[in-house]
């Protein structure tokens, strides 16, 4: 259970050009549940995904996380949080481009340190399972969007996560790259796993297997 | 503590991803690291020299003076001063320059006599007696290595003309080649019999250049002096200790130039230093955000950065101490060389000795490595510290 508490975040607090992302949110999420965040560009949909993520803290309110508030964990506690819990897709994917597929869908297990058969084991699964093995030594900067899309949902899923979180990932994708990962998202869901996705792409808009999509206008929740 | 291969194996790749900008790096840091390295070695080689000459050197040495000159002191005083308590040996040397106008370069003309080479031990480890009688008897003369190339150099293979005080030509056949392990000391010297030197640098032979002498205790040589001085008034009198303050003084004046050379490589390090520190780059600091976002902690981030910042600065390193071996040891230093050459009336070339000081490697491991791998590490926890939303935004 994901739970946002009269969530506000403030940019850039104490300058002049503060900008307030989101105001005064409250968001109860069930395990299991896909939720699309759906609104303009700036309306504030990454930021809420970033702090159910960790990636920021909320200026108020508090984020609770399986009965835990991660709004105040220290760094280092917030780290181990993403990596156990938290998988994310980026609106670029984020990949280190001049690295291999493999190099790229292994960095969450690197602070790890794990075993080589473990690792290669979870790598296989997950590269197979979203048919990439056969790219898996290609340089990403090499690849085509929906494939670099591919690599960027392995690296979210090596470790597993209850957490999948999604910031615009279609934006770069044609039609039926976006279709394909909309079925990659229903078999995430099949799969128990908890999904947020931020979007303003209408081919999630009507998706049947969401369990609630929420309009997001200039920081708020309008329904 | 484990050593995370992952992390390593991503450093490398890093590296690699800024290929051209990291061989750069290591280009210019192994340059400085050499740089200096040479400069350590080569002050060590000289200090090694000095104090292996200084070692070697008479105790007292005697010089007569005549209006502020060195002039020629008769062999008397050699009888008198043997005389005088404590005094183990005393020696009448007979040597002087001899100007090569070709070359334009000065030898030291040493005279030598069977009993009188005691003087100086590093002599006596490179003439055996056959040799000796050949110099002391005949028309012969030994010639340090710098010499003997010289000459060469010249075609004077086997002999040498040499121009004698009185302006005829002396024919000196080249009897051999010495080298001792002192080559400040022997490199531009010629060793010929006493006779020939006389004939040579126009000496009367009822004189000699200065006298030596050694004393049987340390302890005693200030009494000694003194000694000489009441009885020798218009002398004066060189001890080993006046000696090593003239030897040390040539020797600060010429590591000052080599501290110079030393700030410069230094001011050079810190500004590649500083300019590690001003900041990253978008990318370097995006991928940070990244990694973070990805569940690593700042301290696998700082790990990944420290093995990044080890693995240039040591290869740098590695190959700066060789290359300032190979070039100091190897090819002699060229250029830096030309700073201490002249020194003692030498323009011929001497070969530094091997020493190899490993508190030398150790200071250069300690000013630089740590150095740049803070450099690399600091403004990568900047950037780590902060939420990785700012970072990736």
């Amino acid at each position: 259970m994901i739970k946002l508490n009269n969530i506000t975040k403030i940019y850039d607090i104490n300058k002049n050009n503060s900008i307030t992302a989101v105001k005064d949110i409250n968001l109860h999420i069930k395990d299991g549940d896909l939720i699309i965040l759906k609104g303009a560009s700036g309306s504030g949909k990454s930021t809420i995904l970033s702090l159910i993520a960790g990636l920021c803290k909320p200026t108020e309110g508090e984020v609770i996380v399986d009965e835990k508030g991660i709004s105040k964990l220290p760094d280092h506690f917030l780290s181990l949080y993403r990596r156990e819990n938290i998988g994310f897709v980026f609106q670029k994917y984020n990949l280190i481009p001049n690295l291999s597929v493999k190099d790229n869908i292994i960095l969450p297990l690197i602070p790890d340190n794990p075993d080589e058969d473990i690792l290669n084991t979870k790598l296989q699964e997950v590269m197979e399972r979203f048919t990439i093995s056969h790219k898996k030594d290609i340089i990403v900067r090499n690849l085509s969007g929906g494939e670099q899309q591919r690599v960027a949902i392995c690296r979210s899923m090596i470790n597993n996560p209850k957490i999948i979180i999604a910031d615009e990932p279609t934006a770069n994708l044609d039609e039926k790259l976006s279709l394909d990962f909309i079925d990659i998202l229903k078999q995430l869901k099949e799969n128990g796993k908890t999904i947020i996705i931020a979007t303003h792409d209408p081919l999630f808009f009507n998706l049947d297997f969401a369990s609630k999509t929420i309009d997001i206008k200039n920081g708020k929740i309008i329904s | 503590m484990t050593i995370n291969k992952y992390l390593i194996e991503y450093s490398i790749n890093s590296l690699l991803r800024q290929k051209s900008k990291n061989t750069f790096i290591i280009i210019i840091f192994t340059f400085l690291i050499a740089l200096i390295t040479s400069i350590f070695f080569i002050s060590n080689s000289i200090k090694y020299e000095l104090n292996s000459t200084i070692d070697k050197l008479p105790d007292i040495t005697i010089q007569k003076l005549h209006g502020g000159r060195i002039v020629d002191i008769d062999n008397s005083v050699i009888e008198n001063i043997i005389t005088i308590a404590g005094v183990q040996s005393t020696i009448g040397r007979v040597w002087g320059y001899y100007y090569f106008e070709n070359a334009g370069v000065n030898f030291s003309i040493m005279g030598i006599d069977n009993f009188e080479t005691q003087y100086t031990k590093s002599l006596e480890k490179v003439i055996d007696d056959s040799t000796k009688t050949d110099i002391l008897d005949n028309n012969f003369m030994l010639v340090g290595s710098g010499v003997k190339k010289i000459l060469n150099n010249n075609f004077f293979t086997n002999s040498f003309n040499f121009i004698s005080n009185d302006g005829s030509f002396k024919k000196v056949k080249i009897g051999g080649v010495f080298k001792s392990d002192i080559e400040l000391q022997s490199n531009d010297m010629i060793l010929v019999s006493k006779e020939l030197a006389y004939q040579i640098l126009g000496v009367d032979k009822s004189k000699s250049t200065d006298i030596v002498v050694k004393v049987s205790n340390p302890k005693e040589l200030n009494t000694i002096v003194n000694k000489i001085k009441l009885l020798y008034p218009n002398t004066r009198i060189i001890t080993n200790d006046d000696l090593k303050v003239s030897y040390e003084s040539i020797f600060d004046y010429k590591s000052g130039l080599f501290l110079t050379l030393f700030i410069i490589s230094l001011f050079t390090f810190f500004i590649i230093i500083y300019d590690k520190t001003s900041g990253l780059s978008s990318s370097e600091k995006t991928e940070i955000g990244i990694l973070k976002a990805l569940g690593w902690k700042i301290d696998d981030i700082l790990k990944e950065k420290f093995y990044e910042g080890f693995i240039i600065s040591f290869i740098s390193y590695i190959l700066g101490i060789s290359i300032a071996f190979i070039f100091v040891y190897f090819l002699h230093a060229p250029l830096l060389r030309d700073i201490f050459e002249g020194y003692s009336q030498l323009k011929t070339t001497f070969n530094l000795p091997f020493v190899i000081d490993f508190q030398i490697l150790t200071l250069v491991f300690f000013i630089t490595i740590p150095v740049y791998i803070s450099a690399t590490i600091i403004p990568s926890w900047k950037t780590a510290t902060l939420d990785a939303d700012e970072v990736i935004r």
